[in-house]
């Protein structure tokens, strides 16, 4: 074999072509209930999958047992419902979790989530030193992106730290946490703010850390090897790929500069993806799947900053959730990548272009600049506190959506090329989507009613006495949390225990003087038609924008209240998480003129019944308007129950929105 | 929004019941131009359905942003509903966001958690429209009519300097919030704005050492002031933290247990001025004044039974629009 060959093609020590190993191949996964979960899991496993990543519906992902008021319309909706321990042995029955790498997306209770991991481990009379895994636990970007939060900013960092304190001595393998930077982008990140974010979050965790002062040096070194990152790839994908780059050379100089750590492998920046999915169409949904590769080659093509696992969506995610065939489709999508394809036979192919040197020492240098804004701040918990990271992202998104209003950014098949045949995809009797069983949650019900009244009651009472007096302690909450497990607690026990303490928190919207940048003919016709209004009723239009339920996406009500303070109107909006009755009370309270309701989770027809019966409460007869993922088969029944119109992401343009929005009050009988 | 089924005298003696959406229905009628027929007839039916109905006592809140002042409230009004299970409150939070469309974007309901479907708190957001943090021009009426319902109305607004002064203006006790070490001392001491307030809230006292030596900044800022003013007596310093629950109790009690009211036809005349200088400048206060010292109208102000009479503020406007339609066409 000749020496010319060696240089561009990756070989053994023997001079024989050794391809790179690919990446973990995963799908993000679970719906229902646990069982239907273990079925899927089995399923996917035996299709080729090297991974697990389970996906969480709502209440389990904020703290709620299946049986609490809030959870009742979101049960299985978005992820498995996880309600005890007796939930994670239906969830892993026949896996063997000692040979699993499992992903836990789950953030606020984390900590819960992995105590009953370790319990159920205990119990198979498996080592801890074998469990492999991630839990998510990224607080920071659910304050600022997602919304499953449920603790203030230092008590969850304080709940991270103790699970890095547990693991590093219990769980050496376990990733405690990891930090996110995938829903930054989905709020509307820039590369500049995902990469600068991310990185200010591993700061504020690692110095939270060094302040609890818990390890030796050696100790602090393999903490900082466990810290991995979990990213987000969208369509511009030489930039992203770029971004990786400046990710992995930033957190080599940061690990070394700020940590002092000397051992290589420790400072090596590893992280998995899940590709972009806010980019995503519900119009002329095919075109996804193109999409979905380029942003996958995004994060595989440049072998020195190359993903470690990676998750792609399902072409269909922006019209519901996707049938067990399409996530097949998506997993075949990375093993054509890995196998088919030459790509995992070279080094990396991107060293020394100067395009690609050049675009990543930019990203680097405004994320330096950025990082240094947030550590002068006071770190990410003071940017969380004083909503300056929320506010920027709010911004962005902003920008991104004017953008795309004024076809300055083109979307294919949204604001451009909008005339096609409708794709066969779609025509199955199903509609092309999966919706899930509304009688499933029973079976969840009945297992979460037959433990707790199995359980020693004495011994739980106890378990959960002790954890809350842990947590006023101020002791390592780990061993309380894994006795609470054995107890056989509930995740609404366990959530509430730590709320007595901690108490819940409330952190600023960001959409304090945003402005839109937007100002063609359709403003003005709005603008018009908002001052007639004010001119026939004496004040301005009002609007209560609510995001009701346990979906905490805010981005589509972010954009709501935006544009109708854009358009003149005077906006009413207090975040998430919200329950139909505050809703309603903000509304009437404020005698709004109109009541705008988001909602992404699924749980829309359950949710405006709720909102009508307040209504009717206070005989308030104001319209309601709704937006959110909602497939059109529920379109009648909605409008039936008294709501006036229905957004969905094909309605992208803010301004025809404020328009029929302003139309609806605007017939309304006027004041006496 | 009132449909023209609903009479006014019905609205009223719902609203009077305390049910929120009448209420609500009237409070966006007072925030209506040209509302002066409107609030003549409001007030008139309030007194002949219930004369001796509630005069709340108004409680301004004031401070810079950031201060925490909305987390206080909401703590105050959880407090509120253990502490004085006979009473009501009401809130009108004045929030300065606004722009060139002339919306704003009310926020400061986040941070007020209210039980539902309670009828002792009332919680309105109002925009300051362009006044940057003061009141806005229908502020005083609409607390004039809560005032009615409610035992306690609390206005908070944001800003530093000339705002807290209006706010003062329509209150009974007006407190300035403010953060540990936040060097708001010095700058308040130099706006001359440290004489306004009725009492101080340091908020934010998450810890001990801070929170004291910042107490005993201002402590001592104040009696350097007392010693300008040597009449008054120094004004309470609260020292209160939201996150740790502390200091509160202490805050909602001197409210609940409030002796002092403000005279209310000073406040009158106060507001009548401020209206009329926004609306006709000095041409208007010219008038006003040829309209005070008019010896009949000083006369009509004193009671046949001794003492001053109550000034009804729709009646004086009415009294000075006819005045100056009069001076304007004569």
């Amino acid at each position: 074999m000749s020496a010319e060959k060696k240089d561009y093609l990756l070989v053994d020590e023997n001079g024989q072509g050794k391809p790179d190993k690919p990446w973990i191949f995963r799908t993000y996964a679970g719906h229902t209930n646990a069982k239907a979960s273990n079925e899927l899991y089995r399923k996917n496993l035996s299709k080729g999958q090297t991974g697990l990543s389970i996906a969480f519906d709502l209440p389990t992902q904020c703290g709620y047992s299946s049986d609490h008021e809030v959870s009742r319309p979101e049960i299985g909706k978005v992820g498995v419902p996880i309600n005890s321990l007796e939930d994670f042995r239906i969830l892993f029955d026949q896996i063997p979790i000692e040979e699993m790498n499992t992903s836990m997306t789950i953030n606020g209770t984390s900590m819960w989530l992995l105590s009953l991991y370790v319990a159920l481990a205990e119990e198979r009379g498996v080592p801890l030193e074998k469990l492999n895994g991630t839990t998510q636990n990224d607080l920071i970007k659910e304050y600022l992106a997602r919304g499953t939060y449920i603790y203030p900013p230092k008590d969850s960092m304080k709940i991270i730290v103790d699970m890095y304190e547990y693991c590093l001595h219990n769980i050496p393998k376990w990733n405690p946490s990891n930090i996110c930077s995938y829903h930054l982008q989905e709020a509307g990140a820039t590369p500049v703010q995902e990469l600068s974010f991310a990185l200010a979050t591993a700061i504020a965790v690692l110095d939270a850390i060094k302040e609890r002062n818990c390890f030796t040096s050696e100790e602090f070194e393999q903490c900082v090897g466990r810290i991995s990152f979990f990213v987000n790839a969208g369509i511009r994908f030489v930039e992203e790929m770029c971004k990786m780059r400046a990710f992995s050379e930033m957190w080599e100089e940061i690990t070394k500069d700020r940590y002092g750590v000397k051992t290589a492998k420790y400072r090596v920046f590893r992280y998995g993806v899940q590709v972009n999915s806010l980019g995503l169409t519900e119009e002329q949904p095919e075109n996804n799947a193109w999409r979905i590769l380029i942003e996958a080659l995004g994060v595989t093509l440049s072998r020195n900053a190359r993903c470690r696992a990676l998750q792609l969506p399902a072409w269909n995610e922006a019209l519901s959730l996707p049938r067990p065939w399409d996530q097949q489709w998506s997993l075949r999508l990375q093993q054509v990548l890995a196998y088919e394809t030459d790509l995992l036979e070279y080094p990396d192919i991107f060293e020394g272009s100067k395009v690609i040197e050049g675009k990543v020492k930019a990203l680097k240098e405004e994320a330096k600049l950025e990082i240094q804004k947030i550590l002068d701040m006071g770190g990410a918990l003071v940017a969380i506190e004083n909503g300056y990271m929320k506010s920027q992202l709010v911004k962005s998104q902003t920008e991104r959506l004017s953008k795309i209003n004024s076809n300055e950014l083109v979307i294919v098949g949204k604001n451009k090329w909008t005339d096609g045949i409708k794709s066969p995809l779609m025509t199955d009797s199903d509609g092309g989507i999966f919706k899930v069983d509304p009688k499933s949650a029973e079976q969840t019900l009945g297992v979460l009613s037959e433990v707790k009244g199995r359980r020693n009651a004495e011994v739980a009472k106890k378990s959960l006495e002790e954890l809350k007096q842990a947590a006023r302690d101020g002791k390592n909450l780990m061993p309380y949390s894994i006795a609470c497990a054995k107890a056989l607690i509930t995740t609404g026990e366990w959530a509430d225990a730590l709320r007595e303490v901690y108490g819940e928190y409330n952190p600023p919207t960001g959409v304090d003087g945003q402005k839109l940048f937007l100002s063609d003919d359709k403003v003005s016709t709005v603008r018009g038609k908002v001052e007639a209004f004010t001119k026939a009723h004496g004040h301005r239009p009002k609007i209560v924008v609510g995001k009701p339920g346990l979906d905490g996406h805010s981005n589509g009500a972010e954009m709501i209240a935006v544009s109708a303070k854009h358009s003149g109107f005077d906006v009413i909006y207090s975040g998430i998480r919200l329950s139909p009755e505050e809703i309603v009370q903000s509304a009437v309270e404020e005698n709004a003129n109109v009541i705008g309701l988001s909602i992404l989770s699924g749980s829309h027809k359950e949710i405006a019944k709720q909102l009508f019966d307040e209504l009717a409460h206070y005989k308030a007869k104001i319209p309601v308007v709704i937006g959110g993922i909602i497939p059109e088969s529920d379109f009648e029944e909605l409008k039936k129950m008294g709501i006036r119109e229905i957004f969905t992401p094909k309605d992208y343009d803010l301004m025809s929105i404020m328009n029929k929005i302003i139309d609806i009050i605007s017939v309304e009988p006027a004041l006496v | 929004m009132i449909d023209s089924t609903e009479t006014l005298s019905q609205l009223v003696s719902q609203a009077l019941l305390g049910e929120k959406f009448p209420i609500a229905k009237i409070i966006s009628k007072i925030e209506t131009e040209n509302n002066l027929d409107f609030r003549e007839s409001l007030f008139h039916e309030i007194q002949s359905q219930k004369p001796n109905a509630k005069d709340g006592l108004t409680i301004g809140i004031t401070g810079t942003p950031g201060a925490g002042k909305s987390s206080l409230l909401g703590e105050l009004c959880r407090l509120f509903l253990n502490f004085a299970p006979d009473k009501k409150m009401a809130i009108v939070a004045i929030d300065p966001s606004s722009n060139v469309s002339g919306g704003s974007i009310l926020g400061d309901r986040t941070r007020v958690t209210l039980p539902r479907r309670d009828t002792r708190i009332y919680f309105r957001s109002q925009p300051s429209q362009l006044e940057l943090g003061g009141l806005n021009p229908y502020t005083y009426h609409v607390i004039r009519f809560l005032r009615k319902i409610f035992d306690y109305v609390f206005i908070e607004t944001v800003g530093i300097g000339q705002n807290e002064i209006s706010v003062s203006l329509v209150s009974d006790i007006s407190f300035l919030v403010m953060q540990p070490l936040g060097g708001d001392q010095v700058q308040f001491m130099k706006s001359g704005i440290m004489e306004v307030p009725e009492a101080f809230i340091i908020n934010k006292c998450d810890e001990e050492s801070l929170a004291n030596s910042s107490y005993y900044m201002l402590q001592s800022t104040l009696e350097f002031i007392k010693d300008i003013l040597p009449d008054q007596s120094l004004p309470p310093i609260f020292k209160t933290s939201v996150t740790k629950r502390k200091g509160i109790e202490e805050l909602l009690s001197y409210i609940l247990h409030y002796p002092k009211r403000k005279d209310k036809n000073a406040e009158t005349i106060t507001q009548l001025m401020q209206w009329i200088r926004n609306e006709y400048g000095r041409f208007g206060i010219g008038i006003w004044e040829k309209m005070e010292s008019n010896s009949w109208n000083k006369a009509v102000r004193l009671s046949p039974l001794g003492g001053i009479h109550k000034l009804n503020y729709e009646e004086e406007e009415r009294k000075f629009v006819s005045l100056i339609q009069k001076q304007i066409t004569s």
